[in-house]
């Protein structure tokens, strides 16, 4: 068990750290509500059929004598125009909203993050082809690729994550790449080399590690993003289908009855804002926390 | 980019608020997306709705999609049919051809030559008489393009000039070409003038009909706005609207608003929550009446498991008719008798229906082998169309409690028509949901395109292929000119053979609701020609 206690013991200052910005992004109240707000999203979506009082109406069922019915104590958030309960669906919305988010940002850091990991790592011809070819992404805006990606794999929620990974993954690739040319030069580094370790052992345990901070921040704060781009891709008819009770595609269905019936586009649209308004507030925090720069004690 | 997506946020924000005060008809309009709503007319407005005699009409997309009277069949209807006119028109409901262009006209013993005589006086909006040369040159143009809905005039063989009013058409075939003449599509008659040495439509010809209305200014994909032609030959009055817009409004919620204000003049494809509302207000009329457009869900009859005649009944037997006409549409339609719509000659309630059943549905899988349901089904329906997402979402229910799956995608038309057309048929779709409306006022516009047997499917999307249906249809509408009662009988019966084959759901036949301005008169729908408003007719009181 000794190799154990050695691998806690090298984890220690990391964890120290982790712990130090915890208590810094805690010590602010607009960051302390915002990671309470998360907290409790979180736990609507892994609660989601417990919370809801019509959890069958996220997914199939429709209830057509009670349509576009205003909010009352029975339908807390109104009903929709085939009769469903808004505010089980809004729930439902969350775990969906969350799951794509991560999914669609996890997909991007794999394919971003190993990327700009190589380019800064090996340089030279390497480097050039990779961050051309980010160039080539990054010159289109941001959700026309989605759109024009999820329009080509046709739609669904799965082609939206699809598509939003692969228009998001450069900024990653560039931010690492950065990170990574600088600290190729540093003393350590060269150490590795030295001693004869193999490049690419050098960039993934040596100069990868050194360069997740800034990423971390970028994610948190695109968490936000992913989810705001998600529901657009929706709201276009590219994302969810039909009866999924995403939120994009809720407003996107509330159009056509929103001159009566005020409830069905104002909810969705308060969870799409408040969940993109905290992500951004932590990702904000967690940039503040993680930059020597900013970090206060 | 970050300051983007913050400004994104609090814009929907806003929209959610903003949506919060509705309701309130005099709230000042604040569309859902800023981009779309007619800038430029509301600035205008002040002035003009002063002058009783300008009428815009809020159409729900583009105002046409092609100038050429030969080949626009879509959107262009509602246009060409104020600009350009066909020798006869068709008056479904009181079943009668009446003249137009044609004072009169009269067809063989044996159904195969037609003669028109062409009305005297008529003017081109160029000035040019109108002689039957022009009838002549109009229809062969229309046929060698061959485009759109040209294939009306299949059954002709030649057009002969007998006298400058006096137009011969010999057919190789019977066929009711006086239904063929009076089309709101390829039947126009049209100037040579405006046509090019190669055949081409010069783009925006201006004064090449006869029509009461000629163009005055485009804005593609957008607005057409029109003028009156002062020599047409139908007259002109103080009242008549002299200039109509032709606006393509996209939001639902704009286009009541425009009509609330009195912005627009007529106003299409509204929602029907908005519709009741709207019955209340006085300064709005709303008129509902009897529409060709019929609601079909096309099944898949060559790809297990809708391949199996027993489970398309069951899946016809599972659809929840009433339910869906009563959400969807408000009660604005009935339930279908069969693929003809009600109002068209060809309906009959005669027909069986079929009632939403969940227990013969489940008998009906138990006799196909498969009691248990178990499968999954893919239906495909037009993206933006809220009706056919309703009514998706409803049939989805109904079948979960059949254990059968729906996956309901919304697709772009062309996407979803591609996957139709697909040459990998396992990709296919299994229900293919649309509307479909005539071209030709006759069944054999709703039963051929739709269900006859075809090499490479183009509307036949169930891929339906049956040679005792085909050779049905098809003698009927031979019948149509000589032995309307039999050619009538002969549809009804085709129709039956489709229903017991569940080639189809056969769901509603709609009526149309049309929101004007609470004074306007002279308002008749006619439903042979969807979306059309003959401006002509109309006059603010």
């Amino acid at each position: 068990m000794r190799w154990l206690s050695d691998f806690i013991k090298t984890l220690q200052p990391t964890i120290r750290e982790w712990r130090l910005s915890f208590y810094l992004l805690n010590r602010n109240w607009l960051q302390r509500v915002a990671l309470i707000v998360i907290a409790l999203l979180v736990l609507i979506a892994i609660f989601a059929p417990l919370i809801s009082p019509y959890p069958s109406h996220a997914i199939s069922a429709t209830n057509p004598k009670d349509k576009l019915l205003p909010p009352s104590s029975r339908y807390l958030f109104g009903t929709d125009e085939l009769g469903r309960d808004l505010f089980s669906r809004v729930i439902f919305g969350t775990r969906i909203s969350l799951q794509t988010a991560l999914i669609a940002v996890g997909l991007a850091l794999l394919i971003g993050v190993p990327l700009g990991a190589i380019a800064g790592g090996l340089g030279g011809a390497a480097d050039e082809i990779i961050m051309r070819i980010t160039d080539i992404f990054l010159s289109f805006p941001p959700l026309l690729l989605a759109i024009a990606i999820s329009a080509f794999l046709g739609p669904s929620l799965q082609n939206a994550m699809l598509a939003i990974a692969v228009s998001w993954w450069p900024w990653y690739t560039r931010i690492i790449r950065g990170q990574a040319v600088s600290i190729r030069e540093r003393q350590f580094v060269r150490a590795a080399r030295a001693i004869g370790t193999p490049t690419f052992r050098i960039i993934f345990s040596h100069i990868l590690p050194n360069t997740m901070a800034p990423v971390i921040v970028q994610a948190s704060m695109d968490i936000g993003g992913v989810i705001l781009t998600i529901a657009a891709l929706s709201f276009l008819g590219l994302g969810a289908q039909p009866p999924t009770p995403e939120w994009g595609l809720l407003i996107s269905t509330s159009r056509t009855y929103f001159l009566n019936a005020w409830w069905y586009s104002t909810f969705p649209g308060i969870a799409i804002f408040v969940t993109v308004l905290v992500f951004n507030l932590i990702g904000d925090g967690v940039r503040e926390v993680l930059d020597p720069r900013t970090r206060k004690f | 980019m970050k300051k983007l997506i913050h400004l994104i946020v609090v814009l929907l924000f806003v929209a959610a608020l903003i949506s919060a005060c509705g309701g309130k008809p005099q709230e000042p309009a604040q569309p859902a997306e800023p981009q779309k709503p007619a800038e430029p007319a509301q600035q205008e407005k002040p002035a003009e709705a002063a002058k009783p005699q300008f009428a815009v009409y809020a159409l729900n997309s583009e105002p046409l999609t092609s100038w050429d009277p030969a080949i626009e069949f879509s959107n262009g209807i509602h246009l060409h049919n104020n600009m350009y006119e066909q020798l006869v028109r068709y008056e479904p409901l009181e079943k009668k051809v009446k003249p137009l262009l044609a004072e009169s006209y009269t067809v063989s013993e044996d159904g195969l030559t037609w003669t028109f005589k062409i009305r005297q006086g008529v003017k081109f909006q160029n000035g040019d008489p109108l002689t039957a040369e022009d009838v002549k040159y109009s229809i062969d143009r229309t046929m060698q393009i061959g485009a759109g809905a040209s294939y009306i005039w299949s059954a002709v063989e030649n057009i002969t000039v007998k006298d400058p009013q006096t137009v011969e058409f010999k057919l190789s075939y019977q066929t009711p070409l006086d239904l063929v003449a009076s089309t709101g599509y390829a039947a126009f008659i049209y100037s040579k003038k405006c046509v090019n040495e190669n055949n081409e439509w010069i783009e925006e010809a201006k004064g090449c009909g006869t029509g009461p209305y000629m163009l005055k200014s485009a804005k593609w994909g957008d607005e057409v706005i029109v003028e009156k032609f002062a020599d047409y030959w139908g007259g002109w009055a103080d009242k008549h609207f002299s200039t109509v817009v032709f606006k393509k409004v996209a939001e639902p919620a704009t286009r009541r608003q425009m009509i609330e204000t009195g912005e627009a003049t007529v106003a299409v494809e509204l929602p029907y929550t908005d519709v009741d509302i709207l019955k209340n207000n006085p300064n709005v009329a709303v008129s509902v009446d009897p529409s060709f457009q019929n609601l079909i869900g096309m099944f898949n009859t060559k790809k297990p498991p809708l391949d199996n005649v027993k489970v398309r009944q069951a899946l016809a037997y599972a659809f929840p008719y009433q339910e869906v006409i009563d959400t969807v549409i408000g009660g604005y339609g009935r339930q279908s008798y069969g693929m003809v719509p009600y109002g068209l000659w060809g309906w009959s309630d005669k027909l069986p229906q079929y009632k939403t059943n969940i227990d013969k549905a489940k008998e009906l899988l138990a006799e196909a082998g498969m009691a248990d349901g178990g499968f999954k089904l893919l239906l495909t329906y037009t993206a933006g169309n809220e009706a056919e997402k309703s009514a998706a979402e409803l049939y989805k229910a109904e079948l979960a409690k059949l254990n059968i799956e729906l996956e309901i995608r919304g697709m772009p038309w062309d996407s979803q028509w591609e996957l139709a057309k697909s040459t990998d048929l396992a990709a296919r779709q299994d229900i293919f949901v649309m509307y479909w409306w005539p071209d030709l006022p006759s069944p054999y516009s709703f039963l051929f395109s739709t269900f006859h047997s075809e090499e490479e499917p183009l509307f036949n999307l169930a891929y339906y292929s049956n040679p005792e249906f085909d050779s049905l249809i098809d003698q009927a509408n031979q019948l149509t000119a000589t032995d309307f009662a039999k050619a009538e009988s002969m549809f009804v019966e085709a129709q039956k053979i489709l229903l017991e084959d569940a080639a189809s759901l056969f769901i509603y036949d709609r009526q149309d609701i049309w929101v004007t301005v609470g004074n306007l008169r002279g308002f008749k729908f006619n439903p042979a020609y969807p979306t059309v408003v003959f401006f002509h007719d109309l006059y603010l009181e």
